[in-house]
């Protein structure tokens, strides 16, 4: 597979810009999830997917052949959706409550489901994790988002976001602090 | 007994403790430590990773239909290089007179070392480079010491384009420097410049409206401090050497004439 991609990337380099398509195809999918998870909106995350694979195609001279290419795009990515998360403003975190309250940041959501009551507190708990996740710090989201869901290890976020290890590991230590500290209401209702 | 911090809890969450086994043996043994671990297990395994939207098969094509048509065809090698050589003429004019004399520099080296005899080269382990290379190395880590301490200073200094700007500059002359120390045999100062090509690819490579605070960031991350002593370090080694090299050609001279 790595010695396909790397064919690939020399008949690209040879003046095949189509075989590029191919790489696209091969890893946009795994892009947009982990542009998603950073990013938490679709289409940015979709913009994201683009910008990377744009930026990979004109650095692609720099790509070293001893790397991997999904490795190396994914790395790409991962910068670039932290930058998209650094230029928008954090957004509001809104609640779901029975009564809707704007001072309050909390809305009603739709009945419909056919068990009301537990998709109303699942959402709820959903809307609680989003909140939490968004009050974190562009850095210290993408760490976690790493750390916990993509299952990097620190030596891989440091070289993904190009910071010293132990300043991944603080990120992570940081952002599970907070997390932890704004799910605590989730664990006196349970 | 010292209880295990929260900092040590999450790493040993994540499977990263450097010593495992000590953990595992201190939390058997504390049943303060062992409460606090279930908690922190309990919060993080609550936190389920965040599901993307799906995406259907042709997604990839999709991306690549709308991408496309804003990327250029790489052409022939053969034509790259006289592109490359063409392009010559945007580079400043200083750094095109380094990437010459670095060329030139290279290309004498390996004249040299097939003109000597085997056990002179095998001997030549401290390489002595040419005094004309030494002033252009010498203005090259200038310019290097000068974009680092333009980088500390970001927020207040120069613009961002024309910090980019000097990295994308410094760049090529650097790469050439680099393959020259690695050729001649000067790891070390291979491995600085190396270290300063690095540091050079990230801001060259930061977008064009990226920020001053987002240098600052970037010179935080990449710890440039540490990086910027060994460049003056380098600075002075070169000066030095060219100062040694100057009276050493004088007195040559003397004993020829």
């Amino acid at each position: 597979m790595e010695e396909n991609e790397h064919s690939i990337i020399r008949a690209v380099l040879s003046g095949n810009k189509e075989a590029y398509g191919t790489l696209v195809v091969r890893h946009s999918r795994a892009i947009f999830r982990v542009a998603f998870r950073i990013t938490g909106d679709e289409a940015d995350a979709e913009d994201v997917v683009q910008e990377a694979f744009l930026i990979g195609y004109q650095k692609l001279q720099s790509f070293e052949s001893r790397a991997k290419f999904s490795t190396w795009i994914y790395r790409i990515a991962v910068n670039c959706a932290l930058n998209m998360k650094n230029k928008r403003k954090p957004e509001a975190a809104y609640q779901i409550a029975d009564d809707a309250d704007a001072t309050q940041h909390q809305v009603q959501v739709a009945d419909t489901a056919p068990n009301p009551e537990r998709l109303l507190l699942s959402r709820e708990i959903e809307a609680l994790h989003a909140g939490a996740m968004q009050k974190l710090t562009a850095t210290e989201r993408t760490a976690f988002v790493l750390r916990h869901m993509e299952d990097c290890s620190t030596e891989e976020i440091a070289a993904t976001l190009r910071i010293a290890p132990n300043a991944a590991k603080q990120a992570v230590f940081r952002a599970v602090q907070k997390l932890r500290r704004d799910l605590a209401p989730l664990k006196v209702n349970a | 007994m010292n209880h295990l911090t929260e900092e040590q809890l999450i790493e040993h969450y994540y499977e990263e403790s450097p010593q495992p086994a000590h953990i595992v043996q201190h939390l058997r043994e504390c049943n303060r430590c062992a409460e606090t671990y279930a908690a922190l297990r309990s919060d993080l395994d609550a936190i389920e990773p965040i599901a993307a939207p799906a995406r259907d098969a042709g997604h990839g094509a999709q991306v690549w239909r709308s991408i496309r048509d804003f990327v250029p065809t790489y052409q022939q090698k053969q034509q790259r290089l006289s592109q490359r050589f063409s392009s010559l003429k945007g580079l400043s004019f200083a750094t095109a007179c380094s990437l010459l004399i670095a060329v030139a520099f290279l290309a004498g080296r390996q004249w040299e070392n097939y003109q000597r005899p085997p056990q002179i080269r095998t001997a030549a382990n401290n390489p002595i480079r040419q005094p004309i290379v030494l002033v252009f190395l010498g203005d090259h880590l200038g310019r290097s010491e000068r974009f680092l301490v333009a980088l500390r200073h970001g927020d207040s200094g120069e613009s961002t384009a024309l910090v980019k700007a000097e990295a994308q500059d410094l760049l090529s002359a650097n790469r050439l420097y680099r393959e020259s120390a690695i050729n001649s045999g000067d790891p070390a100062f291979a491995a600085a410049l190396d270290r300063l090509e690095r540091v050079l690819v990230e801001v060259a490579n930061e977008p064009d409206d990226a920020s001053p605070a987002r240098l600052a960031e970037l010179q935080k991350e990449l710890n440039t401090d540490g990086l910027l002593f060994e460049v003056r370090v380098l600075r002075s080694h070169v000066q030095d050497e060219q100062e040694e090299q100057q009276p050493a050609a004088v007195r040559t001279l003397g004993v020829l004439i």
